[in-house]
């Protein structure tokens, strides 16, 4: 048992967990924060991405205890009142069917556009599909997420 | 279990001489291995060491610290040389794996299909490792001892892999059932040096197609002076003892021959283009 301190979506929380708690399972079991989402657990699928330092990360594949001190933030902490640009484009765009994905596309998606926007370099539709190698959508046949990640990108 | 993160390496190989431990550092092949049974009682994460993480050159040797990521490699500046590690760094996983998963654990891990082991054998990679006895340098070739077995003692901890500077261009192929995020059913590195269009020493090696990866010395050898027009008959012509591939769920050993033959020769020729990674 390890007692950690993290900044989860802005609010500080304090547990004391087991050192191999997964962060994935720390956000869903421990906070209830259940919208990051588990498809695979072998670090395949990229459901469950969320940001920690401003970074994406696949929660599945860091151990919680090893993030003490950090900024988490996962889908519930995206929308600031208003749904974010990139969750209203991928309403509008149709970027998902079943939703189990969405999640970890939408993070994994916003710190794309981030990253290529703090770097100076354009977000072509080939770029995107390179950098969304990491998330897999068993329904979409990703063409709508493109769209979404390109028009959202034009908003933020 | 117990996570250790110490911050330096004396911390780290104090904490290993006491046994029990299981490094940890990207943790892309620990994690998901964690399903498979009880976790393990003792991590000991190495991502936190000072002046394990970087890429440097000094007295003629190149060095990849332990902990640097394959996303470090793909932005670091470095010669042609490296074109084909670069490469292989590309496809490993997916972003999100090159930004945690390392070049140091893709070695230790000794899988037959890590895509770093052919390319670092094309460069005559040593590994780095010390421990109580202090350190030792190993060719890389020796250090994988089988799939999934290497040449560490216990209390040891690898360091860093090392690679002697020369001439040459680097390239990697990798066959895959799909483009990305996919294990290799073959792949191939080689480094070529060239000399008035000639190839003056070719070295190549191939994975995926044995229990581990193996440089090609016999086609190396028959190389040596070929004009790039010449290198695919050469190689269709080379007899190929290290290719010992197997039928698993990914391909057939006969698919697996024919692919490699290929690979080698596209890989040999794209180390004598001009230099093409960004
Ligand atoms: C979704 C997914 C896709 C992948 N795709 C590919 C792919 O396409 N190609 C490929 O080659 N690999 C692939 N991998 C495997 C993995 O990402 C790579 O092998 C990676 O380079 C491992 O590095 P790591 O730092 O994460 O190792 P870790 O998981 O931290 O460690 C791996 C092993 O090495 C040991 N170890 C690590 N560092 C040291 C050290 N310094 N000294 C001693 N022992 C050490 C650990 O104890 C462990 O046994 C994939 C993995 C995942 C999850
Ligand atoms: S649940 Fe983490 S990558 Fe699939
Ligand atoms: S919308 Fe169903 S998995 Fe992507």
């Amino acid at each position: 048992m390890t007692n950690i301190t993290l900044t989860v979506n802005g609010k500080s929380v304090s547990r004391d967990i087991p050192d191999e708690t997964l962060l994935s399972e720390f956000l869903r079991e421990h906070l209830r924060l259940t919208g990051t989402h588990v498809g695979c657990d072998t670090s395949q699928c990229g459901a469950c991405v969320v940001h920690v330092d401003g970074k994406a990360a696949k929660s599945c594949t860091t151990l919680a205890v090893a993030l003490d001190g950090a900024q988490v933030t996962t889908i519930e902490g995206l929308a600031n009142g208003d749904l974010h640009p990139m969750q209203e484009a991928f309403t509008e765009h149709h970027g998902l069917q079943c939703g189990f994905c969405t999640p970890g596309m939408i993070m994994a998606s916003v710190d794309i556009v981030n990253r290529y926007k703090a770097e100076g370099r354009t977000l072509t539709e080939k770029a995107i599909r390179h950098e969304l190698e990491g998330n897999i959508c068993r329904c979409t046949g990703y063409h709508n997420i493109v769209k979404a990640v390109e028009s959202a990108a034009a908003k933020m | 279990m117990t996570l250790y993160r110490p911050d330096s390496l004396d911390s780290a190989l104090s904490l290993l001489g006491k046994g029990g431990m299981t490094v940890l550092a990207g943790g892309t092949d620990v994690y998901p291995g964690l399903r498979d049974g009880a976790p393990p009682a003792h991590l000991l994460d190495i991502s936190g060491i000072a002046g394990l993480r970087g890429i440097a050159r000094a007295g003629g040797q190149w060095r990849i610290g332990a902990a640097t990521t394959w996303t470090d490699v793909i932005r670091a500046d470095l010669p042609p040389l490296f074109d084909g590690l670069k490469l292989a760094a590309r496809e490993v996983g997916s972003v999100q794996i090159q930004n945690s998963g390392t070049v140091a654990g893709n070695l230790c891990n000794a899988s037959p299909a890590a895509d770093g082991v052919p390319v670092l054998m094309a460069l005559d990679a040593l590994v780095e490792v010390q421990g109580p006895g202090g350190s030792r340098q190993v060719p890389l070739t020796d250090f994988i001892a089988g799939p999934r077995a290497v040449a560490l003692d216990p209390g040891e901890l690898v360091t860093a892999v090392l690679i002697p500077d020369g001439p040459g261009q680097g390239a990697f192929l990798k066959l895959g059932a799909r483009r990305y995020l996919v294990i290799s059913i073959a792949m191939v590195g080689a480094v070529i040096a060239t000399r008035s269009g000639r190839i003056d020493r070719a070295r190549v090696a191939v994975g995926s197609c044995g229990p581990v990866a193996r440089r090609l010395t016999g086609v190396e050898t028959a190389l040596t002076g070929a004009a790039p027009g010449d290198v695919a008959r050469l190689v269709a012509a080379a007899d190929l003892p290290e290719l010992a591939p197997i039928d698993d769920v990914r391909a057939t050993a006969t698919y697996r021959n024919d692919a490699a033959r290929t690979l080698i020769a596209r890989a040999i020729l794209m180390a004598m283009e001009a230099p093409h990674v960004a």
